[in-house]
């Protein structure tokens, strides 16, 4: 059985060729089709950008926690952007305030996150050689690599990148004149975003198509680890909202370019009348948020999955309410297409159809609850080990509750007139959205480490990691409640113009400061990935005595992941602390007739069904021996 | 620079961690600990995270309550009572599930701590407990919601017939602030006559215009309705009164609307607060561009009394700068010139 | 729990359907997004007022009559070769892909038309809507005509036939698509103009 071969035993037969692959240094590691290879990349480039975002969200703090610093050496660097008295260009504040939210949601959250781990997990964890398509998988991590080099570029030009705020709001990003960064540094964003979007897109089809086309013998919806159930939810999300996103943004390009009045009327700037007549800007807003809030969830919602995987691991205990997790999934799949306007409260539309948003806003807390309630419950009464991973995915339980209550505030329209646009949002979404997924992803890494690299990441440091990022993200963003409830606007380069907001500098400082030694505390985190890749402890096949079936490939899976026939899987992914069973987990690649002493009733019945898979399977093998000899 | 140190600080003191860290782990390779399933450090991050909820619970509690009144903006609208109670009453709701689910989160951890002999309860699910917590945060939240919506519908409800109207118009980077004179009828504008002495782009050929006036703050009565006719005329800019518990975007193309009833006048606030000093105020909430941090207003509540005296004493744009209706229409230059003759 | 996992579908493949038509549906789906929400963001727009009004091109009801023709042409080159009637295949290839073209033409006269009336791109949105609806349309449907071009070549070379038809099945599902995709268009700005 060649160790490379890339069609799955599926309707797919007349692809299936068998052939060795040899790989040379390109293939393996740039233009690889392996999705391991893809899923890694995106990986790196994901934490070269939060990196970057990080580094952009250190230089604004600096601002806004110590106005009065003198930061002439960071002109090595800034350059003009730094004035002559040696602070920073309030333009240029807010084209790091924009470059640091574009980065953050899109580039780290969006491809760091879903493109890693739906890459790397989907085919190991439905049992698959690769993804669908292969090539279109390498498009994907290229053009994401394009958008990437794009918006990297953007950053030193001129007149800086975009700076309208990630939303980039017409016409403050329609008009040259309006700022700097809305000439070259807003096409460029506009390039950078329609090659993001391509890749989403690419990777979304592809992600939806191998859930549902590859998955192993037994693998019904029904078996699915939670991961790929809000993997395939996420794809489902980016291919319905993703194309707005690019309409909003065509008819922006329209604007900008060619003159059109889509977003644009009755201007007068730079000392002269615009002709643009008839435009409309909250047509832009309810465009841009018909993507922007599901967005928010493309951003969490493979975080959740993740967590829920790692959490019912390391409790040795069934994730509590498989079945209610799939469905709060669902529900919040389909709510985030008409919760948009939750955003645009005092936006000046019809006050009628706030009424109408802050109703339906109110229905996708109750699944966010459930989630969390099963968390909880599964949690209780476990058996719980702290793996790096572990403490991670409970920072994102903390931050998840935190930061979603914090939402019932904001989707009460009244409630929300005064904190729209201040600090109050800014703790908000970092928690739920930021913060959240952010330890998603890093429980994700610390968990499937040893599966992408083979060796363990080093426990101990992890565990220094993760406090630190624990409490330091707390000190960062709990006291910007304090400072939203206050009322001080987001995006403001200093406040000490209003009597209303001329204090907390103490806050705003100690705030900065924590900022500055949690991203610190990363430095540890990068040490631990980059050292273990190479020195790490060499891993044991399955480190975390883990049901699922990743575990079941070779330390270093090949292209095609499994050397010989993909495994069958006979029972869901969650069966740990079985009653009767010796050990306190049960792969899915266990069959039922094998383990008796611990079956439940109604899966005894499951046996006979299960005999005639068995059957089945050996044919299969008998088959494929007779065509290799 | 003090960031700078502090980073440099925490850089050494992290790699002191590290460094020790890293002995230990050879230490455990050595004993050979790293075998086992759950090593001594599963006990110290289970008691970390009873430390944090302590820790951590302490600290929210002491600061919140220490620095209530500083957090806690002064209210001078009427509305805003209604918007500030159903605040409060939300976050007493959001406050006890957030202090409930983080004690048992944080407390989990400890309690159910790996332990060799022990094993975990096989508990996949339960359908009643479910039901409960989807139906119960629903009433909850139906009822939070149900007080938004009246308060919502009430502020958004159009503006009483005898509010006192004030234009606020936003662009880079100011407020320009336009009364309707003694009509209480703003006159037309177009933005292509705009000018630097016609800021807001008043078309004085419309008659309503001619009493127009602006006033660099905004003056308006105490305990009588106020109409905030919205606009902008580059870029979107967004009114909010942080003591009024007022905003709303201002939207080129889009004129935009929020009425109110102010209760405090600034006297009466300054006596209250014991601050001479203080001033309502007016700030930008949707980012606008290089000078967004910086579009102040001040907004002077007064008596009744006393606002119509100001407003008497106020001078049409017209009166100020005649040159600004000298082409215009023989039949309203005549009104124009009346108007400007009853001001002399 | 009990009855949940009593559904154990057996162990079959999942959908024997070929990934690559799935992700071509998969694609119409984006495509179908997109002018969703351009033709949501044309009813915003227009329930705002302001609206300028004027009558459709007539030569868009000529451009529709082609590109259901096309469909017409295109479906029976597909029935014929899974009939492999290869000469049958060939020649209703070779109409498609010249009706095709023909439609594209079309669409540009309709441009043309447009400017005569003093509808351009540039100035109010009713217009330029009209043209990013008509341009968008256009360039989906030349990479319908690129992919008409491809099986075309394919078929010369004796490809397509019954026992090899993914292809041909793909292409007569998109464009088919990028058919109906036109006659939503058409109609909705019938409606709504
Ligand atoms: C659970 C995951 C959630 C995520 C990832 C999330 C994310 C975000 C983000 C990114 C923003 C900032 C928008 C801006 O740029 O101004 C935001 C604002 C908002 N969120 Fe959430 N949110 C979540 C949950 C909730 C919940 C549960 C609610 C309500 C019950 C909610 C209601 C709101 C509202 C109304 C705003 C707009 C506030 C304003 O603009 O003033 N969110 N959210
Ligand atoms: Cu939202
Ligand atoms: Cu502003």
């Amino acid at each position: 059985m060649a160790t490379a071969h890339t069609a799955s035993h599926s309707a797919t037969a007349h692809d299936h060729h068998e052939h060795e692959h040899h790989d040379n240094f390109i293939t393996k590691y740039i233009f690889t089709q392996d999705h391991k290879m893809i899923g890694k990349q995106f990986l790196i480039t994901g934490i070269f950008w939060a990196i970057i975002g990080g580094l952009l969200s250190v230089i604004f703090r600096l601002q806004l926690g110590f106005p009065d610093m003198q930061l002439e050496f960071l002109k090595p660097i800034l350059g003009g952007w730094i004035t002559a008295e040696g602070k920073l260009d309030p333009d240029f504040y807010l084209a790091l305030v924009t470059m640091h939210g574009t980065i953050m949601v899109f580039f780290v959250l969006t491809a760091g996150l879903s493109g890693t781990f739906s890459n790397f997990l989907i085919p190991l964890q439905i049992g698959a050689r690769d993804m669908a398509s292969g090539f279109m998988n390498m498009l994907s991590y290229w053009f994401f690599f394009l958008s990437s080099v794009i918006m990297f570029v953007s950053l030193f030009i001129e007149t800086g990148p975009a700076a309208g705020g990630w939303v980039v709001y017409p016409p403050l990003s329609a008009l040259e004149q309006a700022i700097p960064g809305s000439g070259l540094g807003m096409t460029l964003w506009l390039i950078a975003m329609t090659c993001f979007i391509a890749s989403s897109l690419l990777g979304g089809i592809n992600y939806i198509t191998t859930v549902i086309n590859l998955r192993t013998k037994g693998m019904s919806f029904s078996r699915l680890p939670l991961t790929i159930w809000a993997f395939f939810l996420t794809a489902v999300i980016g291919l319905l909202s993703f194309p707005v996103l690019f309409s909003a943004a065509l008819l922006l390009v329209f604007d900008r370019s060619f003159g059109t009045s889509f977003y644009l009327s009755d201007i007068y700037i730079g000392g002269e009348p615009l002709p643009n007549t008839g435009g409309s800007p909250v047509l832009y807003q309810h465009l841009f948020w018909f993507l922007g809030h599901p967005e928010v969830y493309i951003v969490l919602l493979p975080a959740l999955g993740i967590t829920s995987e790692i959490i019912a691991t390391n409790s040795r205990k069934p994730i509590f309410g498989y079945k209610a997790m799939v469905i709060s999934m669902l529900g919040i799949t389909i709510l985030s297409f008409i919760v948009w306007a939750h955003h645009m409260f005092v936006s000046g539309m019809n006050p009628f159809l706030g009424s109408i948003f802050m109703f339906l806003t109110l229905i996708i807390a109750i699944p966010s609850a459930v989630k969390v309630f099963n968390y909880l419950t599964t949690l209780w009464r476990g058996n719980l080990i702290f793996t790096p991973g572990m403490l991670f995915s409970i920072g994102l339980v903390s931050f998840f509750i935190s930061g979603g209550l914090t939402g019932i505030f904001l989707g009460n329209s009244a409630i929300d007139i005064q904190l729209h646009d201040t600090y109050f949002v800014v703790a908000h979404f970092h928690l739920v959205m930021g913060s959240a997924s952010f330890f998603g992803l890093m429980a994700g890494v610390y968990h499937w480490f040893p599966k992408m690299f083979g060796r363990m990441m080093d426990a101990r440091l992890g565990y220094v990691h993760f406090w630190l990022t624990f409490i330091g993200v707390y000190m960062v963003f709990f006291p910007m409640h304090y400072i939203g409830i206050a009322g001080f606007p987001r995006r403001y380069y200093t406040w000490t113009n209003f009597e209303f907001s001329n204090m907390y500098t103490d806050l705003n400082m100690f705030v900065s400061a924590a900022a500055i030694v949690t991203f610190a505390a990363q430095l540890i985190f990068l040490f631990n990935f980059f050292y273990s890749m190479y020195r790490g402890r060499v891993a044991s096949l399955n480190p975390w005595r883990s049901n699922t079936l990743e575990w079941t490939t070779p330390l270093h899976p090949g292209h095609g992941n499994w050397p010989g026939e993909i495994p069958a899987v006979y029972r869901w992914p969650y069966d740990y602390s079985k009653p009767g069973a010796p050990e306190d987990f049960i792969p899915q690649t266990v069959p039922l007739s094998a383990t008796p002493e611990s079956n439940l009733p109604h899966e005894q019945e499951l046996v006979k069904l299960e005999k005639a898979i068995i059957a089945d399977e050996e044919t299969l093998l008998v088959a494929n021996e007779s065509k290799a000899s | 620079m003090y960031g700078f140190l502090i980073a440099v600080g925490v850089l050494l003191l992290l790699s002191i961690i590290w460094m020790v860290y890293r002995i230990q782990t050879l230490v455990s390779v050595v004993k050979g600990s790293d075998k086992k399933v759950a090593s001594g450090s599963n006990k110290v991050n289970a008691i970390m995270f009873l430390l944090f909820l302590i820790g951590g619970g302490a600290l929210m509690f002491w600061y919140s309550i220490k620095e209530f009144d500083n957090y806690n903006p002064p209210l001078a609208s009427e509305h805003g009572a209604v918007t500030d109670q159903l605040f409060w009453i939300t976050m007493a709701v959001t406050g006890f599930i957030f202090i409930v689910t983080h004690i048992l989160l944080f407390w989990f951890p400890y309690k159910y701590r790996y332990q060799e002999n022990k094993q975990a309860a096989f508990y996949p699910d339960n359908n009643k407990l479910e039901v409960i917590w989807t139906v119960v945060p629903a009433i909850v939240l139906a009822l939070l919601v149900i007080g938004g919506w009246r308060a919502w519908s009430d502020i958004t409800r159009p503006a009483p017939e005898n509010a006192h109207i004030v234009e606020l118009m936003g662009y880079q980077f100011a407020w320009e602030v336009r009364y309707p004179g003694v009509d209480n009828v703003l006159g037309a504008n177009d933005f292509r006559l705009t000018t630097a002495s016609n800021v807001s782009g008043v078309d004085f050929t419309d008659k309503n215009a001619l009493d127009d006036f602006s006033s660099p703050v905004v003056v308006i009565p105490k305990g009588e309705p106020v109409l905030f006719r919205i606009r902008a005329r580059d870029v979107l800019h967004s009114v909010f009164a942080p003591h009024m518990r007022l905003k709303m975007d201002a939207v080129p193309g889009m004129p935009t609307k929020f009425w109110f009833v102010a209760n405090k006048t600034t006297e009466e606030m300054r006596a209250e607060l014991n601050d001479p000093e203080f001033e309502f105020e007016i700030a930008c909430t949707e980012i606008c561009g290089r000078g967004h941090f910086s579009m102040k207003r001040v907004i002077n509540v007064v008596e009744p009394a006393e606002y119509r005296k100001w407003l008497a004493e106020q001078r049409p744009y017209i009166v100020i700068n005649p040159a600004l209706v000298e082409n215009l229409p023989a039949d309203v230059k005549e009104l124009a010139d009346i108007t400007i003759s009853e001001y002399k | 729990m009990e009855e949940k996992f009593a559904f154990v579908e057996n162990a079959e493949q999942p959908i024997a359907m070929h990934p690559k038509k799935f992700a071509l549906w998969l694609f119409i789906v984006t495509v179908v997004m997109i002018f969703a929400s351009m033709t949501s963001a044309y009813i915003v727009r227009q329930s705002e007022g302001n609206w300028l009004e004027f009558d459709l091109p007539e030569i868009f009801w000529y451009t529709t009559g082609v590109i259901i023709l096309s469909s017409v042409t295109l479906h029976w080159s597909y029935l014929s070769a899974k009939k492999d009637e290869l000469g049958n295949l060939k020649t209703g290839m070779i109409i498609t892909t010249v009706l095709g073209l023909t439609f594209l033409v079309g669409q540009w006269y309709s441009w043309v038309a447009l400017v005569d009336r003093d509808v351009f791109f540039v100035g109010n949105p009713a217009g330029s809507f009209l043209y990013v609806f008509t341009g968008l349309h256009a360039l989906h449907l030349i990479s319908g005509v690129i992919f008409l071009i491809i099986v075309l070549i394919s078929s010369f070379k004796y490809e397509v036939h019954s026992k090899s038809m993914d292809r041909m099945e793909m292409l007569v599902t998109y464009w088919h698509f990028l058919g109906g995709l036109w006659i939503y268009l058409f109609m909705f700005l019938l409606l709504n103009h």
